[in-house]
C-alpha cells in the first residue's frame, strides 16, 4: 500500500532523512520509534505530502508523491492524521470539527455528515461532548475527537504523530484503547510513538530510527526481546524503565 | 494627465539645496533631542506604573492616557498657541519674542511629552512580562531585591524592550515633520517651501521622502547593531517556525 | 491675563461640529478602505510567489518609513496630476489615508494570520482541505478573532491621524478650530476644547475595545 524508496531529505545542509526504505502492506500496523531528532515525525509527514523530500520516492496506493501531476489534496483525503498537539479547530464545536471536512471537501450533505460524526464520537467513547468547544475538553478527550475527525473522511491509512506525548498520564490509556480498537478492525496504521505497550499489543512491525536512518526492524517479539543493534539496545534500556 | 513639467534640478540648485540641508539638520537635531528626553521621562513614568505606590501608579496611568488619546498635532497646537497664555506675561513675551527658535523648543516640549508616554507603555509592558519566577529564582539563591533588579530583571527588560523602542525612535523622527505646522524649518517644511517657490511639488516631496527613508534605515541599522551586541542566545527568540 | 471666554466655543459650535463631522467621515472612509486594502496586502506579504511578496513588502516598508504628513502632501500633488483634473482636498486626503493606513493594517493582518499555529494548517491539509478552504474556514476565522484588539487600536490611531489633513486645508475638526482662532484669538479655550473632545472620544473607544477583549477572553 505504501512504498518508501530511498528517501532522503535535507534541511539546508543538515540531513534529516538518510535513504529510508520501507514497504507497508494493507492492514499492517507499523510503529516507528527512536530518540528525538531521529526523523521519525518527518518521514511520517512525508507520507501525506505535508513535507517534501529531495531524493527518492514514496508511492501511496499506486500514486507517486514525486510526480508533479499527483493531486496531493485528493491523496490526503485517503489518509488521516493525528497530531501530537491534537490541533482541533478552537473556533468550531466538536461536532463541527469532525464534519467540516466531509461537508466542505467531499460535499456530503449536512444531515449525513452529522449522523456519521455522531457515530464516530460513539466509537471513540464521547458522544456527549458533541456540542462543546475543544477548549472545554480534557487532553484525552480532545485527542479522541482528533481521531474521530481523521476517521470522518473514511481514510484507508491512518498516520499518528506521537499521539500520546502531550497527554497527562491518566489520559494516555483512553487514547491507546481507541487506537488498539482501530488496529484490530483492520486499519492500515503508521504510528510514531514511545508507547511500547501499544506496540507490543498490535504492531506488526517495529522500526527503530536514529539520526535519519532506519537502524533496526523487527516484530514485537524479536525487537523487544533481542534487539540486534547496540543503538537499539541502548534506546530500549533508556525508555523501558 | 494634467500637464506637469518635471524639473529635478530644483532639489539641488541654490538656494533650494541649501534649504533642504538646513531642514535635514533641523530634523535630525529635533529627533535626537526629543528621543533622549522622551527616553528618560518614559523610563521614569514606566517605572512609576509598576511600583507598589498607588499614587505613582495613578499618576503614570493618567499621564499615559492623556497623551495617548489626543492627536499629536492637537497637542503641538496647544503647546504653541494656547499654553503660553497661561504663563505669566513676562515668560510669554520671552517665549514669543526673546527666545530664538522658540517654535523649535516648544515642539521639543510637546513631542517629548507625547513620545515619553508611549515609551512608558513599552517599559511597563516589558517589566510586567518578566515571569515572576525569575524574581523568585534569584531571591532563592540569596540575592537582595536591589541585586535582583540590577543583575537579572533590568538586563532582561532592556533586551525585551529594544524592538518596540526601535519603532518608537522611528516614530519620533517621523513625527518631527509635524513641527512644520508651527513654522519649524525642518525637512517637510523646506520641501513645501521649495514647492511654493518653484511649483515642483512632486520633486520636492520626493526629496523629502528620500531623506526620511534614509533616516529610518539608519535608525533600524543602528538599533539592529545595538540589539546584536546585547543579544543572548536563546533568551528571546523571534516568532516564526516551530 | 484675560478672562476666559468659553462663549467663543458656543458661538461657533455648529461650525466646529461640522469640522468634527468631516473628521468622522474621513476616519470612516480611511478605516474601511485601509482595512480592505490592508487585508489584501497582508495576505500578499505571506505569499510564496515572489512577484506578489516583494511589491507588497516594498509598499509596506515605504509607507512605514514616511511621515503621514508627507504622504498627504504627496497625494495632494499627485492625485490631480493622475486624475487629470483637481479632485478636492477631501478626495486627496482619502486617497492618502487609505493607502497609508493600509500598510499598517496589513501588518496587523499578517501578524494575525501568522499567529495561528502551523499545526492548524497541517491538520486541515491532512483531511484533504485545499489552501483556499483552509484559509477560509480554519485560519482566517481564528486570525480575525485574534486581530480585533489591534484593529481597534489602529482605528483609534487613524481617527487621530485625520487631524493631519489640516495641512492641505481640509476643514476637519482641528482646522475648523484654528479658523475660529484666527478670527477670535481665543487659542486656549479653542484648543483645550479640541483636545478635550478628542480625548473623550478616543478614551471611550479604547475603553470599549478593552471591554471587548475581556469579553472575548471569557468566551
Amino acid at each position: 500500500m505504501i512504498e518508501i524508496n530511498n528517501v532522503s531529505k535535507w534541511f539546508g545542509t543538515f540531513q534529516v532523512l538518510d535513504n529510508i526504505n520501507e514497504s507497508i502492506e494493507k492492514g499492517q500496523v507499523v510503529v516507528i520509534c527512536g530518540p528525538s531528532g531521529s526523523g521519525k515525525s518527518t518521514i511520517l509527514k512525508c507520507l501525506n505530502g505535508l513535507e517534501g523530500f529531495q531524493e527518492g520516492d514514496i508511492i501511496v496506493d499506486g500514486l507517486s508523491l514525486k510526480d508533479p501531476s499527483t493531486d496531493l489534496f485528493k491523496l490526503r483525503q485517503k489518509m488521516g492524521m493525528v497530531f501530537q498537539r491534537f490541533e482541533l479547530y478552537p473556533h468550531l464545536k466538536v461536532i463541527e470539527n469532525i464534519n467540516i471536512a466531509p461537508i466542505k471537501v467531499k460535499k456530503v450533505p449536512e444531515k449525513d455528515a452529522v449522523k456519521r460524526a455522531m457515530e464516530l464520537l460513539e466509537r471513540v467513547g464521547i458522544p456527549d461532548q458533541a456540542d462543546k468547544y475543544p477548549g472545554n475538553l480534557s487532553g484525552g478527550q480532545q485527542q479522541r475527537v482528533a481521531i474521530a475527525r481523521a476517521l470522518a473522511m473514511d481514510p484507508e491509512i491512518m498516520l499518528f504523530d506521537e499521539p500520546t506525548s502531550a497527554l497527562d498520564p491518566e489520559m494516555i490509556k483512553e487514547v491507546l484503547e481507541v487506537m488498539i480498537d482501530l488496529a484490530k478492525s483492520g486499519m492500515t496504521m503508521v504510528v510514531v510513538t514511545h508507547e511500547m505497550g501499544f506496540a507490543r499489543e498490535v504492531a506488526d512491525e517495529i522500526i527503530f530510527m536514529d539520526e535519519g536512518r532506519i537502524i533496526e526492524r523487527g516484530t514485537d517479539k524479536s525487537f523487544f526481546k533481542n534487539p540486534k543493534t547496540e543503538r537499539a539496545r541502548d534506546f530500549l534500556n533508556k525508555i523501558l524503565f | 494627465m494634467l500637464s506637469y513639467n518635471f524639473n529635478w534640478s530644483v532639489i539641488w540648485s541654490e538656494p533650494y539645496g541649501q534649504w533642504m540641508l538646513q531642514g535635514i539638520w533641523t530634523t535630525i537635531r529635533l529627533g535626537l533631542i526629543c528621543w533622549f528626553i522622551a527616553l528618560f521621562l518614559g523610563i521614569v513614568i514606566g517605572t512609576f506604573r509598576v511600583t507598589p505606590f498607588r499614587p505613582l501608579r495613578i499618576f503614570g496611568a493618567v499621564y499615559t492616557e492623556v497623551f495617548r488619546d489626543i492627536p499629536l498635532l492637537v497637542q503641538l497646537f496647544f503647546w504653541y498657541f494656547a499654553a503660553p497664555s497661561i504663563l505669566p506675561k513676562s515668560i510669554e513675551m520671552w517665549l514669543y519674542r526673546g527666545l530664538p527658535n522658540s517654535e523649535f523648543w516648544i515642539v521639543v516640549v510637546g513631542l517629548s511629552f507625547y513620545t515619553s508616554s508611549r515609551i512608558a507603555e513599552h517599559i511597563r509592558a516589558g517589566m510586567q512580562s518578566i515571569p515572576e519566577d525569575q524574581f523568585n529564582a534569584a531571591l532563592s539563591t540569596g540575592f537582595t531585591h536591589f541585586q535582583t533588579y540590577r543583575y537579572i530583571i533590568i538586563p532582561f527588560a532592556v533586551r525585551l524592550v529594544i524592538p518596540p523602542l526601535t519603532a518608537e525612535c522611528l516614530t519620533v523622527f517621523k513625527n518631527t515633520a509635524l513641527a512644520m505646522t508651527v513654522g519649524v524649518l525642518e525637512t517637510t517644511f523646506m520641501s513645501q517651501q521649495i514647492e511654493a517657490y518653484t511649483f515642483q511639488g512632486i520633486e520636492a516631496t520626493t526629496a523629502a521622502s528620500v531623506v526620511y527613508m534614509v533616516i529610518t534605515l539608519s535608525v533600524v541599522l543602528i538599533m539592529g547593531l545595538v540589539e546584536k551586541r546585547l543579544a543572548v542566545p536563546g533568551l528571546i527568540t523571534r516568532k516564526g517556525g516551530q | 491675563m484675560d478672562a476666559y471666554e468659553w462663549q467663543v466655543i458656543i458661538n461657533n459650535l455648529s461650525f466646529l461640529m461640522q469640522g468634527l463631522a468631516t473628521t468622522f467621515k474621513l476616519a470612516l472612509v480611511s478605516i474601511t478602505g485601509g482595512l480592505l486594502l490592508g487585508i489584501l496586502v497582508g495576505m500578499a506579504r505571506l505569499s510564496t510567489i515572489k512577484a506578489i511578496y516583494y511589491p507588497a513588502t516594498a509598499f509596506v516598508n515605504l509607507m512605514r518609513s514616511l511621515p503621514l504628513i508627507l504622504v498627504i502632501f504627496w497625494f495632494y500633488f499627485l492625485v490631480p496630476v493622475i486624475a487629470g483634473r483637481p479632485m478636492g482636498d477631501f478626495f486627496s486626503a482619502c486617497v492618502a489615508f487609505v493607502i497609508f493606513e493600509a500598510a499598517y493594517f496589513a501588518e496587523i493582518v499578517r501578524a494575525g494570520i501568522q499567529s495561528i499555529s502551523s499545526g492548524q494548517m497541517q491538520a486541515a491539509y491532512s483531511t484533504g482541505f485545499s489552501y483556499r478552504d483552509t484559509m477560509r474556514y480554519i485560519i482566517i476565522p481564528q486570525a480575525l478573532r485574534n486581530m480585533v484588539p489591534s484593529l481597534l487600536t489602529q482605528s483609534v490611531v487613524v481617527f487621530q491621524d485625520t487631524s493631519l489633513a489640516f495641512v492641505i486645508g481640509l476643514k476637519e475638526f482641528l482646522r475648523s478650530a484654528s479658523i475660529v482662532d484666527a478670527r477670535e484669538m481665543r487659542s486656549l479655550e479653542l484648543y483645550a476644547f479640541v483636545g478635550t473632545v478628542y480625548f473623550v472620544i478616543c478614551f471611550m473607544m479604547s475603553k470599549m475595545s478593552k471591554r471587548l477583549e475581556i469579553q472575548r477572553k471569557h468566551a
